[in-house]
């Protein structure tokens, strides 16, 4: 029995899934990403899916499957932004580049840590190696918002040149902490 | 002869009919594979489409709801939903994250040598009756039970960050050497020699001057095991090599106190390699 008259079917076969399968992913990304709702519409969402039918669900998680993973997953970021002290006020990303092996994604990032406000762009390059998978960051763009402090600026722009986003973030709570401290003990004496 | 002439032709006979259902099996399987190509043809063409559509319809950031039509409030909590979990991936990025636990936290340390993320380590830690460490991925080389000792019970982000930042130089030190084997292995003379906290290395290398190349022996010790730079360098050549060397070795050594490794041999490498 000659196999290899199957073969040219079989490659195109799996190059169709995979080329079916990225696609897929690509265009919920998309959506993903395009999409915003204010808590508000969230928390009527919250609502309404309680009154759904169970018997809806048909292989789906059932709506009080869905209302403990959201709270689940908000505990524990809330619990995450409390023990570091760094607080995210808002997160968009797009997909810019997404193939089997690599997804080049651009980030923007706002927050704070405890005083220090923060606006961060960057974009993060994945690549999927046989282990593991690699990410590498380019593009940095820092902006302080108490940009005055020179030490700061120039922390700040040797950070930005290597893409040391992990450093920024590292230095970051211990400098929010001591310029806290600096402040209320400015404060304490005038 | 006729007995034998008749198993002769049963035989060809049952020959055929198994090659003939041979036959018949093959056709079918080639129109099934023929017929889930087309199918998949058609899948992907759909998606192409509709993912065209998309990128159309967004020219650029508009941040709005783009969906024409009422999202269902299944649809908005499966937003929210992976919007807080590319959230928690973006703590990733900063250095520590983690997930709470039935029995406590389970952080997670991520490490990276500027731009580049490197390995993650995971601790899992109890918080009843005490805080304690119940598993960890910290390699034994790290002094993990000495920062736990001293910070743990106290103040757990203190013991964190001192954690992290032993993960991180021991990482970064380790990316140094890997990326000095991987793109400048021409230069390296024999193995290189490390232990495996990486704050000890020893190797050769080649610099060549006018025309002849001379090994350089170099010992670089990482004092500070906080710290991703050698504390003490040693940069020694040969005694049958040209006086103008000893002055180079000097400046490789002091080269080798203040930048990676690797970023020092790319320096070289851009100098043509050579000196007068």
């Amino acid at each position: 029995m000659d196999n290899s008259i199957y073969k040219a079917y079989e490659d195109e076969i799996q190059s169709l899934e995979e080329e079916i399968k990225l696609l897929t992913e690509k265009y919920e990304d998309s959506q993903q990403e395009s999409t915003s709702f204010s808590d508000e519409q969230i928390l009527m969402s919250i609502k309404s899916l309680e009154t759904e039918f169970q018997g809806e669900s048909e292989g789906r998680e059932s709506p009080s499957d869905l209302k403990a993973q959201l709270e689940s997953l908000e505990r524990g970021l809330s619990f995450l932004m409390k023990f570091t002290g760094i607080q995210f006020t808002s997160h968009s990303k797009k997909t810019v580049e997404k193939t089997q092996n690599r997804t080049v994604q651009k980030h923007r990032l706002l927050g704070n840590c405890h005083s220090l406000s923060f606006q961060l762009e960057f974009q993060l390059l994945e690549i999927q190696n046989k282990e593991n998978v690699s990410a590498v960051i380019t593009d940095l763009s820092i902006i302080m918002e108490s940009g005055e402090d020179s030490d700061m600026s120039k922390f700040v722009s040797s950070t930005e040149e290597r893409g040391n986003l992990l450093a920024f973030f590292r230095s970051l709570s211990c400098y929010a902490e001591w310029y806290e401290h600096r402040r209320s003990t400015f404060l304490h004496f005038k | 002869g006729v007995l034998a002439h008749l198993e002769l032709l049963e035989a060809q006979a049952r020959e055929a009919a198994v090659k003939q259902e041979e036959r018949e099996q093959q056709e079918e399987k080639l129109a099934r594979l023929k017929a889930r190509v087309q199918e998949l043809r058609l899948q992907r063409d759909e998606l192409r489409a509709k993912v065209d559509l998309q990128q159309k319809g967004q020219p650029g950031k508009e941040g709005a709801a783009s969906n024409p039509a009422q999202p269902t409030a299944r649809a908005v909590i499966e937003w929210k939903i992976r919007s807080i979990k590319a959230m928690l991936q973006v703590f990733y990025l900063t250095g520590i994250s983690g997930k709470l636990t039935k029995q406590g936290v389970c952080f997670c340390i991520s490490t990276a040598y500027e731009g580049t993320y490197l390995d993650s380590y995971y601790l899992d830690l109890l918080t009843k009756p005490e805080v304690q460490i119940y598993r960890h991925s910290v390699p034994v080389f790290i002094p993990l039970q000495q920062i736990a000792k001293k910070y743990l019970q106290t103040d757990i982000r203190r013991f964190l960050s001192v954690l992290s930042d032993h993960l991180n130089a021991y990482v970064g030190r380790r990316h140094q050497a890997d990326q000095l084997q991987e793109h400048f292995s021409d230069q390296i003379e024999g193995t290189l020699q490390r232990n495996s906290l990486c704050n000890l290395l020893v190797f050769n290398y080649n610099v060549s001057s006018t025309s002849k190349t001379f090994p350089f022996n170099v010992r670089l010790l990482y004092g500070d095991l906080c710290c991703s730079l050698p504390t003490e360098v040693t940069v020694s050549c040969t005694p049958d090599a040209p006086a103008s060397l000893a002055e180079t070795a000097a400046a490789h050594s002091d080269l080798f106190r203040r930048v990676g490794l690797h970023k020092a041999f790319r320096s070289f490498s851009g100098a043509a390699g050579s000196v007068a």
